[in-house]
Order: structure tokens, then sequence, then C-alpha cells
């Protein structure tokens, strides 16, 4: 019952504070000229594309694409992944560093809250905030799903890839602000964490390091797959891992202050 | 006649910040419907001691009893017992009053139509009908006071714990204040109320109890002798740390 106290109450700030609506008004403006453009290429090379036996349809071309850059190359506009890259960061900044220099944090320590449950329901309302988000986004390409043929595994396995990729930003994001003295800091630790993690393989082929290792560090590695429609243990484990140590991160932080003071 | 219920009990109750103690070998009493002061010079450890008696604080060692159970070792009985009110109230500026009100009721566990009952009373009591939509971002500093308590005392508190709730009060809304502490003692809540305002110890409170240094240097009903006596115990101890419950009693 308290983490869905503290879910709600979480959930009520975001909705009033303007920061989310206008991130919320800017990425999905921003997604829908990503589909239209996307559409429109779809469009042109129709008639190639139905010579190909086997070629590419529309979820591979609009559907998948929407979701992330990472397959398709060419980066502007961003697809979802890129925008969570940012967004995420913000949105999350304030969780408990904005807590702590609001002077707010105290109050949820008084209410005989474990540390646990306090990161568990703001984490949930973020979550639920960017679920919803995602859900707005593919509703842009599923809208013409009763005039397309969609290849719904592989949809659903890439929108896997993306709510997971949500949950691992946003776990990272409630660590750093967990950490941070303000909330700044903790939206440019998590940015920088974000972009470290999703783009560690790339520096690590650039630099002619070849290891495996970085491949496995990498979030854009986990998550390819997951948008190419392989859905696989050892990926989604990845995620979990990441979500279930930021998390702890983060409780740890916030019971150690509860002590210290 | 029976005995009177005792609902906070502090043992040794010590904790440290940057090296020193501020609060050191604290042990006090405070029965139910009985209205305690604690006085002492900034830095004495008042705001320490009720941060720990609130639950927002862990002390270093000793035991704080809530209807006698350890609520160290059992936080969420924090939950339904206290009410607190620290020194500056901590409000979400995003957040109007009424939804201030809900989301501290449900964080002390109350729901649906108990809610709802309580939001009212409280709206009722406190006069913040006129506030309700209004963000607590742009409320004066006296209002914000006024709805940290009525956060405070929403859930019907056992204990309510109150850090300097004087400051920024004009002299009426001071004079609602204590009438709001005396209801409240009246219908059986043990009040701690820290302050540096002496007069208002005898005002409102049954008890005094000064803190210097950390330690407890006095603790007894407010006798016969008042403010003057009060006055001079509590200069005896901020100045010169000498002060005694014998030189208070004799005044």
């Amino acid at each position: 019952m308290s983490v869905l106290a503290v879910t709600r109450l979480e959930l009520r700030r975001l909705f009033v504070r303007p920061l989310a609506w206008v991130l919320a008004a800017l990425t999905l403006a921003q997604l829908a000229w990503r589909f239209v453009l996307l559409l429109g290429g779809f469009l042109a090379g129709q008639i190639k594309l139905a010579a190909l036996p086997g070629g590419p349809g529309y979820t591979d071309l609009v559907g998948v694409p929407m979701l992330s850059s990472i397959l398709t190359g060419g980066i502007l506009p961003f697809g979802v992944a890129e925008l969570a890259l940012v967004i995420v960061p913000l949105l999350t900044m304030s969780t408990l560093a904005g807590e702590r220099s609001n002077g707010t944090l105290p109050l949820w320590f008084a209410a005989g809250l474990p540390a646990s449950r306090i990161v568990l329901g703001k984490y949930l309302a973020l979550m639920l905030w960017l679920v919803l988000w995602l859900a707005l986004a593919l509703a842009m390409p599923l809208s013409l799903a009763h005039g397309v043929t969609l290849d719904w595994g592989k949809l659903a396995a890439a929108a896997l890839g993306l709510l997971l990729t949500l949950a691992a930003l946003a776990a990272i994001g409630v660590a750093s602000s967990a950490y941070a003295s303000h909330a700044s800091i903790a939206a440019t630790v998590a940015l920088t964490l974000g972009l470290v993690l999703a783009g560690v393989n790339i520096a690590a082929q650039k630099a002619g390091a070849t290891s495996d290792a970085f491949n496995w560090l990498s979030l854009s590695g986990h998550l390819e797959t997951l948008l190419r429609g392989l859905v696989s243990t050892a990926d989604i484990a990845w995620f979990l891992l990441v979500i279930v140590v930021a998390l702890a991160l983060a409780t740890q932080r916030l019971a150690a202050e509860r002590e210290r003071g | 006649m029976s005995a009177p219920t005792v609902v906070l009990q502090l043992d040794n109750l010590t904790r440290h910040r940057a090296g020193r103690p501020a609060v050191a070998d604290l042990s006090l009493r405070l029965d139910a419907g009985q209205v305690l002061g604690l006085l002492g010079v900034n830095g004495a450890g008042k705001s320490t001691t009720l941060a720990m008696i609130a639950g927002a604080l862990i002390p270093d060692s000793g035991r704080i009893q809530l209807n006698g159970q350890d609520f160290i070792e059992h936080p969420e009985l924090a939950r339904r017992g206290i009410g607190w009110l620290p020194e500056r109230a901590p409000l979400w500026p995003e957040l109007t009053v009424s939804e201030h009100l809900d989301a501290h009721g449900r964080l002390r566990g109350l729901a649906g139509k108990a809610l709802t009952q309580a939001r009212q009373n409280i709206v009722e009591r406190l006069e913040l009908g006129a506030l309700a939509r209004r963000l607590a971002g742009v409320l004066s500093q006296g209002q914000r006071q006024r709805l940290g308590l009525a956060c405070a005392l929403l859930h019907q508190p056992a204990l309510l714990v109150l850090d300097e709730p004087a400051n920024a009060l004009d002299p009426v809304q001071v004079s609602a204040l204590r009438s709001v502490i005396r209801e409240q003692a009246a219908q059986g809540t043990a009040i701690i109320l820290s302050t540096h305002l002496l007069a208002e110890v005898t005002a409102a409170c049954d008890r005094v109890a000064i803190l210097h240094e950390g330690r407890l240097r006095y603790d007894a009903p407010i006798g016969d002798g008042g403010h003057k006596a009060l006055e001079q115990t509590f200069f005896d101890i901020a100045m010169r740390g000498d002060g005694s419950n014998d030189r208070m009693q004799a005044a």
C-alpha cells in the first residue's frame, strides 16, 4: 500500500509539472516528423520493394525504425531510444535530488517508509509516464495497422527492447538522483552514464579494442538484438541486472542518508 | 486514579553530528495529553532530538518507544502514531493545499472515506477552506506553517512533534496555534514543542525541558514561578550551563 501511495504522489507531481508535458509535446512532435519521413520513404519505394521476394516491409521500414535508428543508420530525426537518452535524465533528475534540495526528503522518512519502498514507488511512477509515452509513440505506426501487413512478433520484440531500455535508463536516473545534491547534477550524471552505456562498443571499436566485454556492456548491442526481433534471455537479463543494481544503489544511498542525517 | 498513559519514552538517546554529540544520553517521558516545551539555544540539539522522535533521523544509540513499542526497530509505528511539523514546513510547491493533505493522509495510511473525512475536519478546524485549491508554492509563510500543521494533525496522531511552530506567525496566528495545541492536548495527544520563545512555553506547555550542548539540563512542570523563574533558569543554563531543577523549584 505504501509503495502505491508513493507512486500516486510522484505521478501527480510529475503530471502537474510543466517539464513533463513540454518534454512529451516536443518529443512526440519530433517522432511524428520521423514517422512522416519514414512513411514517405516506404511509400516511395513500395513498387521496388514489392518486386523483392522476402524484402523489408512496413514493420522493418516504419514500425521498428520509429523506435530506434540503430538499425537504419542516420540519426536525425531521433527515434524513441535516442530521445530517451535525453528525456529520461530530465524526468528523473528531481526524483530524489529535488526532494533533497526542497527539504521534503525527511517527510518520507518520517512516514515510516523504508528506503526501498520510497525508491520503488518513485520508480514505478516514472515508468508509468514512460510507458504512456512509448504507447503514444507506438500508436503512430500502429494507426496504419489495418492497411498494411504488420510483423506483430518483430514489433512486439522491438517494443519490449524499448521498454527495457526505458526501464534501465530510468533506474540509472533514479540512482543518479539519489547520489546527487542537485537535480542538474543528477541529470548530467544520468545523461553521461546513458551515453557511455549506449556507445561504449562503438567507442571501443574506434579505439581498436575488440573485446567482447565492450559489446556485453553496451546497451545498444542488447537493444539491437531485440529490434531485430530476437528475444534472448541473455539480453533481458542484462537489462534486468542494470535495473536491479541501479535501484539497489539508490536504496542503499537513501537508507544511508536517513542514518547519517 | 489510574496512572497516566506513557506515549513517548526516550532512553539514553545519543546522536553525533560532525564528530561531536548533537544529543547525548537523553532520557525523557511524555504522557498522553501532556504538552512538553523543549527549550535551548541554537545548536542545543532540539531539532535533532525532534527529528529522531519523528522518525526522520536514526539515533546512534538509545531507544525510542511510542506507546510502549520500540519504533527504531518498527519504523512503521511512526506512520500512524506521530505527526511532525519540522522547523520550515517542507512542502511540494507544485501541489495544492488539498493535494498535500491527500498525499500526507495516504502516506500515513488513511484511504477512502476516512481520508475524506479527516481532510474535511482538518480543513475546517484550521480554516484552510479558502486555500484548498492554492498551490503550496505561492502560500505565505504563515499559511505554509498552517498547512504543515494540518498535515501533521490530519491522521490524529498519538504524538505531535512541533519544531518552532510559531516561526513567522503573526500574534493572531500564534494565539490560534496555542488554541489548537490546547485542544489537541485535551483530546489526549501528547505534544512536544520546541521553541526559542519562553512566553510560548509558559502559555502553551505543562512541562519544560531545557537542552544545552545536547544534554538535558532541566526537566520539570511549569511551576508557580512561571515566566520569570523559567527565564532565570534558562539564562543560567544558556550562559553558564549551571541551571538546575533545584534553582527553579526554589524560585
